[in-house]
């Protein structure tokens, strides 16, 4: 038995190496130089950091610019998290029917999920811009005149928004779908031969059931909009008239165009904090509504 | 009741049709661009449909541009990287959904955590271990760092506690070592959430930019974003290249997503997000 | 199950050596060189230069690393930082001020004269940008300055004169209207607003954005606030020039391009792609100024990293690159830029290559060239005025006062 037991603990180790390697070397040491990074000034190009103590703190959070990002990012926010829920939802319960040819929208709805960001941004920057772009060509169609998306600054992160829900959909409605099929379809009809509606079927027993899947996306899709970066940086570069700059574009731009690396990562340290924040009221919230067997 | 169902079915059709369309005219408009001629893409009033269509974007794309040399890149990259994620992230998460040891749950905190630090910030320290390690401009310093998935062993794990532990201890008494539960047991029962990873992971290093950019400095190496990029220059933008490349480049994960779409469905779907 | 952890320690540590103590040898002198000048179209004539270069000097491989613009100063700062920077990597006079500073880049004079290479070729003009207290830090391969280059088919449409080195922004306006009235589609000029245009437009017209000495911001000065004015008025008054809207995502060369645009201010570098992709005729002139002329100069150099192994191979290299009448003669024939060896042969060559018909205009502007300010924050400087030139384009704040509200901000962030 003896025997046994320190065979486990070597077979332990050698199953976690790998990972526990991985997670020291590419993401704890960093973590911990660019932690100790936001207390220097250091412009990447030449010299050692030099320590300044808690003046990149000071300085952002004297900064007109950290407040006007943490707006922006909230707008996106406010507009992205309804946005991609709703739609997303509605998809994964359309794919849940029991239709010939489903498989097919299921594959064509992922494509944007598949389609890089550059590519992505250089046709969506043609798809709304102003005069010619498709999208107020259509919307012209219905009379509407749209707004140049992008270089207004009331639409641009409006415009941001619709293009990541455009690319998201896909994924997060396959993930809801996968919480759907996961539910026991006898419980609908038992609700039916009770005479429930279908709204009152969705309401009393497919949400409560597939809270567990909401409550996982909407984690997911918060980590997100606070990481939000590749879209920003190909599509409006954080205008016009900064109404685009968030947090990670802020801290590209500190440390690879300005080489204020210290200022970036002080920024990076406040990011993480609001993150894992964010994320710990949402675990401790989860025991309110989200409903596990 | 069975004609309210019909009409209930075209319904969603219909809602499906619109969303997909909406969903994949960006691309079809990709599709559109890529077969232009330099001159057609910039017409007024905009040509939907070109009026002649040119292959001499594609033809570009294969012949004037290192296109072949960056999709062997990427090809190679991403099959090892992926299979390099799968199996240290199967090892790892077998150890936290089954056995117990001293720190398990700090250590699975800490992994949780580094999910939320973006690259940005990390990049440049991470570039400097890379360089001690001798590992840049070399494909191993692009791969190497796959070996650690959060994501993915935060999947397998939740996955393999649903694993019936009668099966493993049955196993145990029958005299197996842990190599050969892990192996011949509880890999196979994980095919489904295997292969749902093996999609998601794909795509993402299949797309990945920032890395190969910075570690890959040998033009022999690059991969396909780092080329395609390079297409949208400071001054002008050959459109149509640009977009012929990234079709031609969304091809393999666009198979890989077809082949494995059942599996990658039901591995979501089988208590593995929960 | 103690010690788990511990043990985890042990054998990564392992693992660590395991994997550092891999060697990594070279045989040949290899050297790498990085530039983003040649991303776009001029891969090709870059390749033939360095081709040349190994002809004549067989022991040294060079390999080249062309990245966008966009890209190349991530990369290369990450490499600096990392001690991988490539032997030799091109800079441009803005970011050369800081790699020289912060002691990136190694100083030549010494490395020139051991190895007896001879840069008298170039013009003293380009070399003297890149010296710093006298001593050469980079060997510049091109000059670049702006010409105003115009769609000659659309002047003939419009039945006007094409322009001449006299003209004034008042000449070049009246041909824009004339231009614009040609259909809906149809553009008279492109300048843009930002502050690369600024800091040169307002010496047009007698003001600048800093004091002589380069110690204070003069942002909101009266010449300043009138060229503003001017710069706005083309798109938002007379929209000769297109707005964001109007430009829809398209590139300011690609609506040149397209035929859709009269007259376009731009570099000396647009000519090569003009050539291959234009299908009507087109010509430069000396860009017309407000109350003088003035335009820009550009320069890019070769630097050698401080860390290289191969100084004296790096050196030769870039002294060939940029100073050799080989390498400017390949330079010409691609029509890329104008090189900063001008003997007699290569100009008749440069004057040789068409169109544009007028090259002389290039050499005439080199008359008038301005430099941009010497900051080293340059880049966070510009990004924070271009916010404000922002809002005087989108009308939210008059020319006046944008600038100064850019004026304080800036001078007490700077």
């Amino acid at each position: 038995m003896r025997n046994m037991q320190k065979q486990t603990k070597i077979f332990l180790i050698l199953f976690l190496v790998p990972s526990v390697f991985g997670f020291i070397v590419f993401s704890l040491i960093p973590m911990i130089s660019a932690f100790y990074l936001s207390f220097t000034s250091w412009d990447v190009i030449g010299g050692a950091p030099e320590w300044i103590g808690m003046k990149n703190y000071i300085d952002i959070f004297r900064s007109e610019e950290f407040y006007r990002v943490m707006r922006n990012t909230l707008k996106f926010i406010t507009f992205y998290i309804p946005s991609i829920m709703v739609s997303s939802l509605l998809v994964a319960l359309l794919f849940d029917r029991k239709i010939k040819g489903m498989g097919m929208f299921r594959v064509l709805l992922f494509i944007p999920v598949l389609t890089s960001w550059i590519a992505g941004a250089i046709i969506w920057r043609s798809v709304l811009s102003g005069q010619y772009g498709l999208m107020n060509n259509l919307l012209a169609l219905f009379s509407i005149k749209g707004p140049a998306w992008l270089t207004d600054p009331d639409w641009a992160m409006i415009a941001v928004v619709m293009v990541s829900v455009w690319k998201d959909l896909g994924f997060f409605s396959l993930i809801l779908f996968g919480g759907l099929r996961g539910i026991d379809k006898t419980l609908y009809e038992a609700a039916k031969i009770d005479g429930a509606t279908s709204f009152q079927v969705l309401r009393r027993i497919t949400i409560p059931l597939l809270t567990p899947t909401i409550f996982f996306v909407l984690v997911t899709t918060i980590i997100n909009s606070f990481q939000l970066f590749p879209q920003v940086m190909v599509m409006t570069g954080g205008g016009p008239d900064g109404a685009t700059q968030v947090m990670v574009e802020r801290i590209y731009t500190y440390g690879f165009r300005y080489f204020e690396m210290g200022y970036a990562a002080a920024m990076a340290v406040i990011l993480l904090l609001i993150i894992v924040i964010v994320t710990i009221v949402q675990m401790r919230l989860q025991k309110k509504w989200v409903f596990y067997e | 009741m069975n004609k309210k169902l019909k009409l209930e079915n075209t319904g969603v059709l219909v809602v499906l049709f619109t969303l997909t369309f909406i969903s994949i005219l960006p691309f079809l408009w990709m599709i559109s661009t890529s077969l232009k001629s330099n001159g057609a893409l910039l017409s007024i009033p905009v040509e939907w449909i070109p009026k002649t269509v040119s292959w001499a974007a594609f033809i570009k794309v294969f012949t004037r541009l290192p296109f072949i040399g960056a999709l062997a890149n990427s090809t190679f990259i991403t099959m090892t990287s992926t299979t390099i994620t799968l199996i240290s992230s199967s090892l790892a998460a077998f150890v936290f959904a089954k056995f117990e040891f001293k720190y398990k749950n700090l250590l699975f905190t800490l992994f949780l955590a580094s999910m939320m630090i973006p690259i940005q910030v990390t990049g440049i320290p991470i570039f400097i271990i890379l360089t001690k390690l001798n590992l840049t401009n070399s494909y191993l310093g692009v791969i190497f760092p796959t070996v650690f998935n959060v994501f993915a062993i935060f999947l397998l794990r939740q996955y393999m506690k649903n694993i019936s532990n009668d099966f493993i201890e049955a196993a145990f008494m029958d005299g197996a070592n842990f190599w050969q539960v892990y192996w011949k047991i509880v890999l196979p029962m994980s095919i489904v959430p295997l292969t749902t990873l093996f999609v998601i992971n794909f795509m993402n290093y299949w797309n990945d930019y920032f890395w190969p950019l910075i570690i890959l400095s040998d033009p022999n190496k690059m991969t396909l974003p780092v080329l395609l990029s390079k297409l949208n220059a400071q001054y002008t933008t050959e459109y149509n290249t640009l977009m012929a490349g990234s079709l031609v480049s969304m091809v393999p994960i666009l198979i890989v997503y077809a082949f494995a779409q059942k599996y990658f469905i039901a591995g979501i779907q089988e208590g593995g997000i929960k | 199950m103690k010690n788990l952890m511990m043990k985890c320690c042990v054998v990564l540590a392992t693992l660590v050596l395991l994997v550092a103590c891999a060697p990594a040898k070279e045989e040949n002198v290899q050297i790498k060189f990085m530039n983003y000048s040649s991303n776009g179209g001029n891969e090709d004539a870059l390749e033939a230069m360095v081709k040349a270069f190994e002809d004549q000097n067989p022991t040294i491989d060079v390999v080249i690393e062309t990245y966008g613009y966009n890209d190349y100063f991530t990369q290369l700062a990450t490499r600096v930082a990392g001690d991988q920077a490539p032997d030799v990597f091109e800079l441009n006079i803005e970011n050369f001020r800081a790699y020289a500073d912060k002691g990136a880049i190694a100083e030549l004079d010494s490395v020139l004269e051991d190895n007896d290479i001879d840069v008298s070729l170039i013009h003293p003009k380009a070399l003297s940008a890149f010296q710093i207290d006298g001593k050469q830090y980079g060997l510049p391969t091109k000059f670049s300055n702006v010409v105003l280059i115009y769609n000659k088919d659309l002047f003939d449409q419009a039945g006007i004169a094409y322009p001449t080195e006299d003209w004034t922004w008042d000449e070049e306006l009246a041909a824009a209207q004339k231009i614009r009235a040609l259909g809906d589609d149809i553009y008279g000029i492109f300048r843009p607003v930002q502050t690369w245009e600024f800091y040169k437009t307002v010496v047009q017209n007698g003001g600048a954005m800093m004091n002589a000495d380069q110690s204070e911001f003069t942002l909101n000065s009266a010449e300043n606030i009138e060229a503003l004015s001017m710069m706005v008025d083309r798109i938002n008054v007379s929209n000769v020039t297109p707005t964001t809207e109007q430009m829809s995502g398209i590139g300011d060369w690609d609506l040149f391009i397209s035929g859709r645009l009269g007259m376009i201010v731009t570099g000396i570098w647009a000519f090569g792609k003009f050539t291959t992709d234009c299908t009507f005729d087109w010509d430069i002139a000396v860009e017309p100024g407000i109350e003088e002329h003035a335009t820009h100069f550009f320069s890019d150099a070769l630097v050698v990293s401080a860390d290289s192994a191969e100084k004296d191979a790096a050196a030769l290299f870039s002294a060939f690159i940029a100073g050799s009448e080989e390498s400017a003669k390949l330079r010409v024939e691609a029509n890329w830029d104008l090189p900063v060896v001008l003997s007699e042969d290569v100009i008749a060559d440069y004057m040789a290559v068409t169109p544009p018909a007028n090259k002389q205009a290039v050499f005439d502007s080199l008359d008038y060239l301005v430099m941009p300010p010497s900051l080293e924050k340059f880049s966070a400087v510009a990004d924070d005025l271009q916010v404000y030139l922002s809002k005087a384009i989108s009308g939210e704040l008059t020319a006046k006062e944008a600038l100064d509200q850019a004026q304080a901000t800036i001078s007490a962030k700077y």
